[in-house]
C-alpha cells in the first residue's frame, strides 16, 4: 500500500509541474525568447554558455526597465529546452517553442539537431540561429536558419592566410575529434588550406570524442612536424589537453582552431604551453570591448559566478533578433516581415568600440542573408588571456 | 616503437585502475555498475577542489577523493542495491539503478562543480625525452607509477588481508561464504566501498594529468566495461590484463593506422567484437559470467 | 488466441482508444500541440524497445539496438534520397536489412551471454556508428538531410496513404502512422510470446542447456528472435529519420541503445506491454520535467531511483504483485 501511495504522490507532483504555467508577474509585456541547445553531458559547455548569455542580457534588460519594440515595452524572457545533442530531443524542443508561441529561437548547437529541427521550424513559423555550420541549412530552399556566428569556412582562410604572410607558415596538419561536426570542419579547412597554397602534410588523424589522453593520438601527427597544427571543431574541453601533449611532445609550431575557447579553461588545463595559441573569439578583448561588453561581462559574472569566454560569440545572437523586432515591430509574429526585413536591417554594433554595424550577410557563402555580421576577431591567448591578434569582416 | 611501448604501458596502467573497481563490483554482487564513470569525475573534482582551489597538498587532496568515493559507495550499496537485489525478479535490474545513480551523479556533477573543463597545476614539471624518440613528461611518469603501486597494494590487500580474503570468498560463492560465517551485507558493503574508491582515486590521480570535466564519466564506464570484457568479467587479473591489453590497441592501434584516420577505432572496436565472439569468456573469465 | 480474456479485450480496447480518440482529444482541448510529436517518439522508441524486450525474453541483455535504429534510418534514407523509392516501401526493407544485419552479426555473438553479449552489443553500436562516419553511402559525416516527406501510395487509383508533403501539417499523420505501427508490433510480440516459439525461448531464458538436451534447436530460435527484434529497430529508426528528415552517424548511439534497454526495465521484463509502458514513462518523463530547468535531470534520475528502488521488477509489477512474472 505504501508502495502505491508513493507512486501516487510522486505522479501528482509530476502533472502538478507539468500543468503550472510560467506566470510573470511583471507590467510590462512579455516577449518570449526560446533556446534549444544541449545544457548537460559531455558537451554542455556550448549550451550553457549560450543559455547563460541569454539570461544574463535578459535580465539586464528587464532590470533596466524592459525593451521597446514599436509602441510596447517588452519583458524578455528566456525559454530554455536541453536537447542532450541529441536530434530526437531537438526536433522535440523547437516543438515545445512552437507550443509556447515563440517565433526566434537560438540554437542547436549542433549540425545533427540543426538539421533534424529545420522540418518543424519551417512548419511553425520560427526562425532560428543555430551554431552550425552546413550550407545546406542557409541556402535556399532552407529560409529560416541564421548562422548566428563565422563558420570555419569563413575564419579558416584568414587565419591560414595571416600566418602564411606574417610567421611564415608553410605546412599544416589537421587533427579532428571523429563526430560529424569536427570532421565536417576539417574537411572544409583543409579545402581552404589546399586553395591558398599550404601544403597538407596530416589530415587523417582523428580522435575519439571521449579521449581523455592526447599523447598517442597526437604522436604520428607530430611525424610530419608542421609548421601549423589546426585542431577542427575542438571542444573547448579538449583544448587545453590537446595543446599540452602537444608541446610536450616537442611540438614548436603554431597551434590554431576556428572555433571559441575559454581563456580560463586553457589556463588551468594548459598553462603556460597554451601561450600562442590562436582562436577565434568575440570582442571582448580590452582593445575592441565597448563599455556595453564590459558591463555584460560584469552581469554575467555577477549572475553565474563566473564568466565563459565562449559567451563573447554568443551574446549576439539575441541582440540581433532584439534590433530587427525592433526596426519591424510586425515581424514579433510575422517571421516573413523579419526575412524581409533582414536584407536592409543595420544597426550599431553595441559591444564593441567605433562604428561596427550589425547587420546580415552571407551572400558569398549562402546566396542569400543568413548569417549575422559578428566581427571575426581573432585572439591569441597569453599568459591567462585573449589579446586581439587581427580583425576580419564576413560578407 | 619506444614511444609506442611507453605510452601503452601509461595508457594500459590507468585504464587497469579504473577497470579494477569495476570489476570488484561485479564479481561482488554481479552489478555492471554503470556509475563507475561518474565516480570517476567526482573523485576528480574532489582532488581538483582541494588541491587546485584550495592548495591542499595533493596526497591529502587524494585521500580526499578516496574518502568521499568510500563513503558515496557505501551508501549506494546499502540504501540502494542491497535492497534492489533483494526485492528483483531478475538481478539485471540492477542495471537500471545503476543507469539511475550515473544520472543522478551526472546531474549533481553539473550543479556542483559546473559544466566546464577543469584542471589543477602540473605536479611535477618537465619532459623526459630521449633523443625524441622516447618523450614522456615527468608527471605522467609518475603517475604511472603511482597507478601500478596502487594495483600492487590493492592485490596485496584482496590476498593477505581478513576483508581481503572475505571479499574473495563472496566474490566465489556468496552461499558458501555466508555458511562460512562471512557476514555477506557488510562485505558486500565494504566490497562497493572499495570499488568506488578506487574509481575516485585513479580520478584524482589523472585529474593532474588530463583534467576532469563532467563528460568523462560515460565514456569512461564503457571503457571501462570493455577492459573487463576482454579480461573476463569479475576477474582481478583480467581486468588488469584488460586494461594493459586496451592500452596497448589504442597506442599501437593509433600509431600504426594513423593514416587510415577515421577508422581506426572502427577497427579497434570490430577486433574487440571478433575476439570476444571467439573466446566468448574473456582472457580469463568464468564462462558465462 | 482462445487464451484472450474479456479483461484483455477490455485493456486493449481502452489502449487503442487512449491512442485515437483520448489523446487527440484531450491535446485538442489543452491546446499541447506539441505533445504529438512527443508522443509520436515515444511510438516509435517504444517499437525499437520491444525488440530488446524479446531478446531479453531468451535471456540476452540487447544494448546494441541503436544500431539497429541507425541502419535502418540510413538504409530508408538511402532509398529514398539516392534511387527515389517511396518511403512506404523503404520501410519494410530498412526492417529486412537490419535483420539481415541482424542474422549476419547474430551468428557468432548470439553464443555469448549475460554481460558479455550486453557488452558486445554495446560495442556494435559504437561499430555501426564509426561505420556511418567512414563510409561514402552514408555520405559520412555530412549526414544525409533534406530528405523529402513520405510520398502518396495509391492503389488502383485509389489512394490508400496520402501524400504526405501535401499535407498542412504532418505532425497528426506521422502520429497515427507511428502508433499503428506501435500496436501492430505489439500485436505480433504479443502473438509470438503466446506461440509455441514463445514458450521454446522462455524455456531458454531459464536453461539454454536443458532447452537444448530435450531437442530445442536452440540457435535456430536464437537467430530468428535477434532478426525479429533487430528488424522492429529498424522500423523505428527508419521512421525516425523520415520525421526529422536527416540522418546523421550521431542519430542513435549508445546512449539510446541503453536507454532501449532501461524502457525495458522499467517497464517490468515480465510484461510484453512493459516497454511500451516504460518507454512512455522515461520518455514523456523527462518532457514532462521540462518546466525544471536546470533541475530537470536531477529530479529525473531521483524519480527514476525511487522508481526501481521500490519498484524493482517494473512499473506493471504494482498491478500484478511481485513475483508473479513471467
Amino acid at each position: 500500500m505504501q508502495r502505491r501511495t508513493l507512486i501516487k504522490v510522486a505522479l501528482t507532483a509530476v502533472t502538478l509541474t507539468a500543468l503550472q504555467s510560467t506566470t510573470a508577474l511583471a507590467e510590462n509585456s512579455v516577449l518570449k525568447i526560446g533556446f534549444v541547445g544541449v545544457t548537460s553531458g559531455p558537451a554542455a559547455a556550448w549550451g550553457i554558455s549560450n543559455q547563460r548569455s541569454m539570461e544574463a542580457r535578459a535580465a539586464w534588460i528587464n532590470e533596466t526597465g524592459g525593451y521597446k519594440i514599436g509602441d510596447t515595452t517588452y519583458d524578455i524572457e528566456i525559454v530554455s529546452f536541453d536537447d542532450q545533442k541529441d536530434p530526437k530531443r531537438a526536433i522535440a524542443g523547437m516543438e515545445k517553442m512552437a507550443q509556447e508561441g515563440i517565433h526566434y529561437v537560438v540554437g542547436p548547437n549542433v549540425d545533427d539537431g540543426a538539421a533534424a529541427v529545420r522540418p518543424v521550424a519551417e512548419a511553425n513559423g520560427i526562425m532560428y540561429f543555430p551554431y552550425a555550420f552546413p550550407k545546406s541549412l542557409y541556402q535556399a530552399p532552407a529560409s529560416n536558419a541564421v548562422l548566428g556566428m563565422v563558420a570555419n569556412y569563413q575564419s579558416g582562410p584568414s587565419i591560414y592566410k595571416h600566418l602564411m604572410e606574417n610567421e611564415g607558415v608553410k605546412t599544416v596538419a589537421f587533427i579532428a575529434a571523429n563526430e560529424s561536426d569536427p570532421l565536417s570542419q576539417r574537411d572544409g579547412g583543409v579545402a581552404a588550406a589546399k586553395a591558398l597554397g599550404l601544403e597538407v602534410v596530416s589530415d587523417t588523424v582523428t580522435y575519439q570524442v571521449d579521449t581523455t589522453d592526447f599523447t598517442p593520438v597526437l604522436t604520428p601527427v607530430m611525424r610530419s612536424r608542421p609548421d601549423l597544427l589546426v585542431l577542427s571543431g575542438v571542444s573547448p574541453a579538449n583544448a587545453p589537453q590537446l595543446i599540452r601533449s602537444a608541446r610536450e611532445l616537442g611540438f614548436e609550431g603554431i597551434i590554431s582552431t576556428e572555433t571559441a575557447q575559454d581563456a580560463g579553461v586553457l589556463a588551468e588545463g594548459a598553462g603556460d604551453l597554451a601561450n600562442g595559441f590562436i582562436s577565434v573569439g568575440g570582442a571582448s578583448t580590452p582593445e575592441l570591448a565597448s563599455p556595453m561588453m564590459n558591463e555584460f561581462v560584469q552581469r554575467y559574472t555577477d549572475m553565474f559566478g563566473e564568466y565563459n569566454d565562449e559567451s563573447n560569440t554568443k551574446v549576439y545572437a539575441l541582440e540581433y533578433i532584439l534590433e530587427t523586432l525592433k526596426a519591424k515591430p510586425s515581424a514579433i509574429t510575422d517571421v516573413e516581415a523579419f526575412k524581409a526585413t533582414m536584407d536592409t536591417f543595420e544597426a550599431p554594433n553595441p559591444y564593441m568600440k567605433g562604428d561596427a554595424k550589425l547587420r546580415y550577410v552571407g551572400m558569398t557563402s549562402f546566396g542569400q542573408r543568413r548569417q549575422v555580421a559578428v566581427p571575426l576577431v581573432v585572439n591569441v591567448y597569453q599568459d591567462g588571456a585573449f589579446e586581439t591578434l587581427f580583425v576580419a569582416e564576413v560578407d | 616503437m619506444e614511444q609506442i611501448l611507453a605510452n601503452g604501458i601509461y595508457l594500459g596502467s590507468q585504464y587497469a585502475m579504473i577497470a579494477l573497481g569495476l570489476t570488484l563490483i561485479f564479481a561482488l554482487m554481479n552489478v555492471l555498475n554503470f556509475a563507475h564513470g561518474q565516480m570517476y569525475v567526482i573523485g576528480g573534482f574532489v582532488t581538483y577542489t582541494f588541491y587546485g582551489q584550495w592548495g591542499v597538498p595533493f596526497v591529502l587532496a587524494l585521500v580526499m577523493s578516496c574518502v568521499t568515493l568510500a563513503i558515496i559507495g557505501a551508501l549506494i550499496e546499502k540504501f540502494l542495491f542491497a535492497p534492489v537485489i533483494k526485492g528483483s525478479a531478475r538481478e539485471e535490474s540492477t542495471m537500471l539503478l545503476a543507469a539511475g545513480i550515473a544520472f543522478l551523479l551526472d546531474a549533481l556533477i553539473l550543479l556542483i562543480f559546473g559544466e566546464k573543463q577543469r584542471g589543477v597545476p602540473k605536479i611535477v614539471d618537465g619532459v623526459f625525452n630521449y633523443d625524441f624518440r622516447l618523450i614522456m613528461p615527468y608527471d605522467r611518469i609518475l603517475i604511472c607509477v603511482l597507478a601500478i603501486l596502487s594495483i600492487v597494494a590493492f592485490i596485496g590487500l584482496m590476498q593477505y588481508s581478513k576483508t581481503g580474503r572475505a571479499l574473495r570468498a563472496l566474490a566465489q560463492d556468496r552461499i558458501a561464504a555466508q555458511l562460512m560465517g562471512v557476514n555477506v551485507d557488510r562485505y558486500s558493503m565494504i566490497g562497493f566501498a572499495l570499488g568506488a574508491m578506487l574509481a575516485g582515486l585513479v580520478g584524482g590521480l589523472l585529474v593532474t594529468i588530463t583534467g576532469v570535466n563532467l563528460g568523462m564519466g560515460g565514456a569512461t564506464s564503457i571503457k571501462a566495461f570493455m577492459m573487463v570484457m576482454i579480461g573476463g568479467a569479475g576477474v582481478i587479473s583480467g581486468a588488469i590484463w584488460g586494461g594493459i591489453i586496451l592500452g596497448f590497441m589504442e597506442a599501437i592501434g593509433l600509431a600504426v593506422l594513423s593514416q587510415y584516420g577515421d577508422i581506426t577505432y572502427l577497427l579497434i572496436f570490430v577486433s574487440l567484437m571478433i575476439f570476444l565472439a571467439i573466446r566468448p569468456q574473456g582472457l580469463m573469465g568464468k564462462p558465462w559470467g | 488466441m482462445k487464451n484472450i480474456s474479456s479483461k484483455q479485450l477490455v485493456s486493449v480496447g481502452l489502449l487503442l482508444f487512449a491512442i485515437f480518440v483520448a489523446a487527440p482529444l484531450i491535446i485538442g482541448a489543452t491546446g499541447r500541440w506539441d505533445f504529438y510529436f512527443t508522443l509520436t517518439s515515444v511510438a516509435l522508441l517504444a517499437i525499437a524497445s520491444a525488440g530488446v524486450w524479446l531478446t531479453f525474453y531468451i535471456g540476452r541483455i540487447n544494448i546494441g539496438q541503436g544500431a539497429f535504429a541507425l541502419i535502418g534510418a540510413y538504409v530508408s534514407a538511402i532509398l529514398v534520397v539516392k534511387s527515389g523509392v517511396s518511403f512506404w516501401i523503404s520501410l519494410p526493407a530498412a526492417g529486412i536489412f537490419a535483420a539481415i544485419v541482424a542474422i549476419v552479426i547474430g551468428l557468432p555473438i548470439l553464443r555469448l551471454r549475460g554481460v558479455y553479449f550486453a557488452m558486445i552489443t554495446l560495442v556494435l553500436t559504437q561499430v555501426v556508428t564509426l561505420t556511418a562516419l567512414a563510409l561514402p553511402i552514408t555520405n559520412g559525416a555530412k549526414g544525409i538531410s533534406s530528405i523529402p516527406l513520405p510520398s502518396g501510395v495509391s492503389l488502383f487509383g485509389i489512394p490508400i496513404i496520402p501524400d504526405f508533403a501535401a499535407m498542412e501539417s504532418t505532425k497528426l499523420a506521422f502520429y497515427y502512422t507511428a502508433c499503428i505501427l506501435m500496436i501492430a508490433t505489439y500485436a505480433a510480440l504479443y502473438r509470438l510470446v503466446n506461440s509455441r516459439l514463445g514458450h521454446l525461448c522462455r524455456s531458454m531464458q531459464q536453461n539454454e542447456e536443458l532447452a537444448s538436451s530435450i531437442g530445442v534447436n536452440i540457435s535456430y530460435i536464437r537467430m530468428v528472435i535477434f532478426a525479429i527484434s533487430s528488424f522492429f529497430g529498424g522500423i523505428g529508426g527508419a521512421m525516425f529519420g523520415s520525421i526529422a528528415q536527416s540522418v546523421y552517424p550521431s542519430s542513435f548511439q549508445v546512449a539510446d541503445s541503453v536507454n532501449f534497454m532501461l524502457n525495458c526495465f522499467l517497464g517490468g521484463l515480465g510484461y510484453v506491454f512493459g516497454p511500451m509502458l516504460g518507454t512512455l514513462v522515461l520518455y514523456f518523463g523527462w518532457d514532462l520535467l521540462f518546466e525544471l530547468g536546470k533541475y530537470q535531470l536531477l529530479v529525473y534520475s531521483i524519480i527514476l531511483i525511487a522508481v526501481i528502488r521500490f519498484l524493482p521488477n517494473g512499473l506493471l509489477s504494482v498491478r500484478i504483485g511481485k513475483g508473479a512474472s513471467k
